[in-house]
């Protein structure tokens, strides 16, 4: 937890931090919740980064970005603090991904695929399954995925929060969803929603 | 798969999130998209699936004790 670091912010800035920080605290709980995957440790680290990002509020340009800005605390605060104490589950490993294709498994599944835009597949698929293979994957691809198709970041925002370069944050995404459509598949497959081949993991083929 | 498949598909998450293609590379893709069922579908899926994952949007919010506790330390500086 923070120290009681005193803070050196003017009374029209702690107002200002009030009204345009705080309003954010759920879409940075969210984000936490998924990195963390513990609703104690979410709460910890989100108010670990609103104290940070109070202190350091003086230095926040105003007119620039302030999601973006509190998102990239809080992706440091987790990586220097929580990362450390977490083991990675990894039911989807980065190398097995190459060749996964959810379109192919859907057409090979239903081929009536092309006859529906909506398949059975993913209109069976309640937000909660999405949240439980969400949080199956590899760290990185996750807080790609959330960044992007959570919380709509671009990605350039991507790159200033992640603190990589853009083409690193193309390929995480990339592999990220690839990576988050073989476990919705696998996750539809153990619910018996689609009927898979084989029962290690790599059914479909 | 023919070369104008294959342009489509690499460039697929890239005119999805509206990044990184000028209005004409767009406009070719979405050509290719009218004449392309295949194509029109991978894409389709792929857009589904970002949709699928933005329902989680605002769906865990911060606990308003959490809320009020974090305000109360922020007023205590």
């Amino acid at each position: 937890m923070a120290d009681p670091v005193p803070v050196d912010l003017t009374e029209d800035e702690k107002r200002r931090f009030q009204e345009e920080a705080l309003p954010l605290l759920d879409s940075l709980y969210g984000a936490a919740l998924r990195m963390t995957r513990k609703p104690q440790d979410a709460e910890d680290l989100v108010q670990e980064t609103m104290l940070r990002a109070y202190r350091a509020f003086d230095r926040f340009e105003a007119g620039t970005n302030l999601k973006a800005w509190l998102f990239r605390i809080l992706t440091n605060a987790y990586i220097n603090t929580y990362r450390k104490k977490q083991r990675e589950p990894q039911k989807v490993s980065a190398d097995e991904l190459q060749d996964f294709d959810l379109y192919r498994e859907l057409k090979n599944h239903d081929p009536q695929f092309s006859e529906t835009p909506e398949n059975i597949v993913l209109d069976s698929l309640v937000d909660s399954d999405i949240t439980e293979a969400i949080d199956d994957l590899p760290e990185q691809f996750r807080l790609a995925v959330v960044l992007s198709d959570v919380e709509q970041f671009s990605y350039a925002e991507m790159a200033e929060i992640m603190d990589v370069p853009m083409g690193t944050v193309m390929s995480r995404l990339h592999r990220g969803r690839k990576a988050l459509q073989k476990r919705l598949w696998e996750l539809a497959r153990d619910r018996g929603i689609v009927k898979g081949p084989s029962e290690d993991g790599h059914g479909g083929r | 798969m023919k070369e104008r498949c294959r342009e489509t598909l690499e460039r697929a998450y890239l005119f999805i999130d509206r990044e990184g293609l000028d209005e004409s590379e767009r406009r070719s893709i979405e050509i290719h998209l009218e004449e392309c069922r295949p194509c029109l579908e991978r894409v389709g899926l792929e857009r589904e699936l970002t949709l699928l994952v933005a329902r989680l949007r605002g769906c865990s919010p911060c606990p308003e004790e959490v809320k009020a506790r974090i305000a109360r330390q922020l007023e205590s500086f």
